[in-house]
């Protein structure tokens, strides 16, 4: 093919480029849902991600009166908050690469030793080193505050240490360190365990047939394909301890690290401002990191790591070095051990450090008043995991297979809520939707409008005719009192769907228009339908029992009664689709009016995005966090589909969706099942992102955690951390065994790439 | 015309640190009803491109795509009314043979009884009766292979399209196949488009041949034109081996050519080009136009190296410093000569092709 870098003659190139762009956009247009799949992709990104971070970095530069102000930024450079806050910002710094470096060693070491040292009993060993991932931030720092603590077990008790505060105590950067690396190796271990594995063996077989010994092997051709893995396993340790919220909270004792001086800038001073510059001085080298990680790392990986493992794996050989790294590994898993096995006793004794008998008093305690923060938690984290799953498979299926301008900024972006740190999010989450601008929604209610009309509408004048009406309806709809209102928008929905029934004969679309018409009239039943229940577990004993039904009334509320903004999203698409190849002119016009002021009512009525307090911004805060985690894994498994598949699909007569339903859909399934098990754990132990987002009404275990820690109830904290732990493990285990009943091994699951 | 490729081209936009790549330069083709045509070509040159653009997987950057008299550029690939046989074959893996084959005829919601009678003929077709419910895995290449030409003939396509098929079997099964796919082409008369770089494949299968090189059609002609005929040194090469062998020309005299090459005058007879005096020309001379004898013939020339191929002895014979392939084909001799012997050699004066030196 020639190459060559000049256009044909008469082209000028920012036409062409425009051109081009303009006809992926409209390759993408022809086809509804596909075009709705990108149209929600990126609103969801822009207005969960994009916007909070914008409001969050933006917000330490403005004080409260909207003046520009960096006296917060000055700071760092004064005699008297100066020195404390480089120090802070040192001490960060330090514990990020003290973690990083020892992180990438652990899980270097176990890596090591399950590849090439067959270590005997691989799989325990490859599944405990997991565990860490799925519990709870802080657990294992409350496991070791518990052991070598003041009233430690083994510090205390056991060894007789006298505490000496700041010199031989658990508190602190040591501490800290430690908790972090064991917190964390996992995902190194994934890394390079996959690297190792892929690394051909016959690159090593060829060097030391030409005489390499091995430590010069090693040295020459094994470690430098490997950094790539090493590199790649440092930084994302280094951007993970930078975000750590939990353990810092707990064990950093007289330390004060950044995430912490975020959380408390919020939660002991209510100053937005300073939590914002801090979160600023934060997120620059998160970002800087992650844009090496991205296009530097990635970039110089020599070993394919989506590609299946090298056949067979060369072998440690050397004893000494076998054992030595199986012994450290075999260590590690027993300290591990040992710290869960302690959060579990915790839970179980009476008076930790001073009485030890075991009691079930925290328990009765944990599954009385702290069962509103476990089934809230549990709840949405369930009902958040299907949405983030499908929509990260979506995103990774318009990534891979679909080229758009703007598609690497989709990409970034939706990696983006995963790599910032948790509390910058929910920091921005905050500001962003506690008074969120008018322009947001009318920004986003323009975009959809102009789609919706353009999918319903065949002419320009009866595109512009429906927009003018249907916004002018359903904005005069706002000014009507909220039940009624539901009760017009539920019966517009109804007649919708009995006039496609006249015109059209089929019963499908119609009796979805009616399902929905009866969904929005619900909205006005939730108390009906949620006071019975109630007023139901007011009647029973205090207990277990009386308490979750009447969380049950709640839920069923949150339900029936989603956020009006975000409905109106759902019902735009709804419309066009139901619309969408409606014959005749008028009907057309009559109907698309009908259906764009049903979501334009929505979108502007009560404060439009005025979603702190609720469940929804919680939802999203965990769909944002576990996004990047479907995606990756979605984009693997993709990637590992060849394209020839669903163009030879396309070429025998199927569109898009067709394709994308029987062929695509089913080879992605498991790691689609998988992305159910990430999201789940990733939602069930988040902390940093949703910790400015509970109220009184939705509680967080995690945040529970952290409250009766700060209490003194150090029993109760172990119990609930137990509990999270034990639904995870449960979750999954179910999960497991759905994915292996339905596909008998097909299909492999890198576990790598949930991270 | 059925099918007409019009001043088609395809450039790659740069993107993230790749230049632009012209992938296809001003094409113009005409394929006709029921035809058989080859892309030849070797990697990079474009063949995949065109096909490709012809399916409706690229977008032409200019021209225009016809068939059966409509402009298709802006028609996705569903709906083109063409099939298409991958070199990966592409076979679903989550489906059977027979769900595979059907899949098509499914999107179109036929009736289970028509999928049915249908599925069975083209099954026996290839010669795949009875494996209707195998998993793909359970397949062998060459079966895989069939499964994907199945599917593709099922749907009774306007065009039949076929990407490199026969490229990742082994070679007698490349044989057997090429000869199945050209014998159901022609039973079933369906116009198809060839992608491959392999010479003999293109020959075994085409109506006509296409060669292509960096994105542009070099010639366009049946196999004997393409053989015999080549109009560049590029063709002639790729297509079969061949001597280049420059000569000057003397004089000419209707369709007969007087030069002289390598110190000595011939008159080379059927030469279609006209010439001017003193013209610097090359000769086209295939191995097969070599005659090798003890004497009695033009040149005199040492044998370099001799193989015997069983069909033909080989020979390559020096000519005045030139290298010279040449091939033994009368089955009656059986005697190899040995190398540095000196042999008289000659040229089938009535069958060379003649280009300006340039070409």
């Amino acid at each position: 093919m020639q190459e060559i870098s000049s256009l044909p003659e008469g082209q000028p190139k920012g036409l062409n480029n425009l051109r081009r762009r303009i006809r992926e956009f409209s390759l993408i247009g022809r086809d509804p849902v596909l075009s709705i799949s990108l149209i929600f992709s990126g609103i969801f990104i822009f207005v969960f991600v994009i916007f909070p971070l914008y409001r969050s970095i933006v917000g330490g530069f403005f004080n409260s009166d909207g003046a520009w102000d960096v006296t917060y930024f000055a700071r760092y450079f004064d005699n008297y908050y100066g020195p404390g806050l480089r120090r802070a910002f040192t001490d960060t710094m330090l514990m990020g690469l003290m973690t990083a470096t020892a992180g990438t060693l652990v899980g270097f070491i176990f890596a090591y030793a399950i590849v090439r040292c067959n270590i005997p009993g691989k799989k325990y060993v490859h599944w405990l080193a997991l565990v860490p991932t799925v519990s709870p931030p802080f657990a294992l720092a409350l496991s070791m505050i518990l052991l070598f603590g003041r009233s430690g077990l083994i510090s205390n008790k056991l060894l007789g240490i006298e505490f000496v505060q700041g010199a031989n105590d658990i508190y602190g950067l040591d501490g800290l360190v430690i908790v972090q690396t064991i917190t964390f190796f996992s995902v190194s271990y994934l890394i390079l365990r996959a690297m190792l594995e892929r690394l051909n063996p016959a690159m090593e077989e060829a060097a030391a047939s030409l005489g390499a010994g091995r430590f010069y092997l090693f040295r020459t051709v094994t470690l430098p394909l490997l950094i790539p893995g090493l590199a790649g396993s440092f930084l994302l340790l280094f951007v993970e301890s930078l975000a750590d919220l939990g353990n810092p909270l707990f064990i950093a004792g007289n330390k004060m690290v950044l995430s912490a001086q975020i959380f408390l800038a919020v939660i002991g001073e209510y100053n937005y401002q300073k939590a914002s510059a801090l979160s600023f001085v934060l997120i620059v080298p998160t970002l800087i990191i992650f844009l090496i990680q991205r296009y530097y790392v990635n970039r110089r990986t020599y070993i394919s790591v989506t590609g299946k493992p090298a056949g067979s794996q060369i072998q440690e050989k050397d004893p000494l070095i076998r054992w030595t790294v199986n012994s450290i590994a075999y260590l590690i898993i027993a300290f591990i051990i040992l710290l869960y096995l302690t959060i579990v006793y915790g839970s179980f004794s009476t008076a930790w450090g001073v009485n030890f008998a075991p009691t079930l008093r925290h328990w009765e305690m944990t599954v009385t008043r702290g069962v509103e923060a476990i089934l809230d938690t549990t709840f949405l984290s369930a009902i958040s995991t299907p949405v983030a799953a499908i929509l990260g498979m979506v995103i990774a299926w318009l990534v891979v297979r679909k080229k758009f301008t703007g598609k690497d900024m989709l990409d970034f972006s939706s990696n983006l809520g995963g790599a910032v740190p948790g509390t910058i999010l929910g920091i921005g989450f905050v500001m962003a939707f506690n008074k969120p601008p008018i322009a947001l929604a009318i920004g986003i209610y323009t975009l959809l409008a102009i789609f919706f009309v353009q999918i319903v509408g065949k002419k320009v004048s009866d595109r512009i005719i429906m927009l003018i009406f249907g916004t002018a309806i359903g904005v005069a709809l706002t000014r009507v009192e909220s039940v009624m209102m539901y009760y017009i928008l539920g019966g517009t929905f109804i007649l919708i769907g009995l006039m496609l029934l006249i015109i059209q004969r089929k019963v499908f679309k119609p009796t979805v228009a009616i399902a929905l018409g009866v969904y929005l009239m619900a909205n006005n039943w939730a108390d009906a339908i949620g006071k019975p229940i109630a007023s139901y577990s007011r009647t029973l004993p205090r207990g277990f029992f009386s308490n979750a039904i009447f969380q049950f009334s709640d839920y069923i509320k949150v339900l029936i009664q989603p956020t009006p903004a975000l409905l109106a999203i759902i019902l735009i698409f709804a419309g066009a689709l139901l619309l969408q190849g409606t014959k005749g002119r008028v009907w057309q016009i009559t109907l698309g009016i009908m259906a764009l002021a049903i979501p334009c009512a929505l979108s502007f009525t009560g404060v439009p995005y005025a979603m702190v307090g609720g469940a929804y911004i919680i939802m999203a805060a965990f769909i944002v966090r576990s996004l990047p985690a479907s995606v990756r894994s979605g984009v693997a498994s993709l990637q590992q589909i060849d394209p020839s598949i669903e163009e030879a699909s396309n070429i025998l007569g199927a569109d898009a969706q067709y394709t994308f339903r029987k062929v695509t859909l089913p080879l992605i399934l498991p790691a689609l099942l998988a992305g159910l098990i990430f999201s789940f754990t990733r939602h069930m132990t988040s902390l940093s992102a949703i910790i400015f987002l509970i109220s009184a009404k939705w509680r967080i275990v995690t945040a529970s955690i952290l409250s009766e820690w700060e209490q003194g109830g150090v029993s109760i904290a172990a119990a609930y951390s137990t509990v999270i732990i034990v639904i995870v493990l449960i979750a999954i285990f179910l999960l497991n065994l759905l994915i292996n009943r339905l596909f008998k091994g097909r299909g492999s699951v890198d576990m790598s790439q949930g991270f | 015309m059925y099918l007409s490729l019009v001043n088609l081209s395809k450039t790659f936009q740069a993107r993230g640190g790749i230049k632009e790549v012209k992938a296809v330069i001003d094409v113009n083709l005409e394929i006709e009803k029921g035809e058989l045509v080859t892309l030849l070509g070797p990697s990079g040159c474009g063949k995949t491109t065109t096909l490709r653009m012809i399916a409706g997987f690229e977008f032409p950057s200019e021209g225009q795509i016809i068939l059966d008299g409509m402009e298709i550029n802006s028609l996705p690939p569903h709906k083109r009314d063409m099939s298409m046989v991958f070199q990966s074959y592409a076979i679903f893996p989550h489906l059977n043979v027979f769900e595979n084959i059907a899949y098509g005829l499914n999107v179109q919601h036929l009736s289970k009884k028509e999928i049915t009678t249908r599925a069975d003929k083209v099954l026996e077709l290839v010669h795949l009766e009875g494996y209707g419910q195998r998993a793909p895995t359970q397949l062998s290449g060459g079966q895989q292979q069939r499964v994907a030409l199945a599917r593709a003939l099922i749907m009774e396509p306007k065009v039949l399209l076929m990407d490199e098929p026969l490229s990742n079997l082994d070679a007698k099964l490349r044989e057997e196949m090429r000869t199945e796919i050209r014998r159901i082409q022609k039973e079933m008369n369906i116009t198809s488009v060839y992608v491959t770089h392999d010479q003999i494949e293109a020959m075994t299968l085409s109506d006509r041949i296409v060669v292509m090189n960096l994105g542009k059609i070099e010639q366009v002609g049946s196999p004997l034109e393409m053989y015999r005929f080549p109009n560049s040194r590029f063709v002639a090469d790729f297509i079969g081996r061949a001597n280049f062998v420059a000569a000057t020309v003397l004089e000419q005299s209707g369709n007969d050519l007087t030069i002289t090459a390598l110190g000595k005058t011939l008159t080379l007879k059927n030469v279609r080009r006209q010439f001017a005096r003193q013209e610097s020309v090359t000769l086209i001379v295939r191995p097969e136009m070599v005659r090798i004898k003890k004497d009695g013939e033009l040149f005199s020339g040492t044998v370099r190296r001799a193989a015997y191929l069983g069909d033909v002895i080989e020979y390559d014979v020096e000519i005045g410093g030139e290298l010279i392939t040449g091939i033994e084909t009368d089955p009656y001799v059986m005697e190899m000569f040995p190398e540095g012997l000196a042999v008289s050699i000659g040229f089938a004066e009535g069958c060379i092709q003649v280009l300006p030196a340039a070409k």
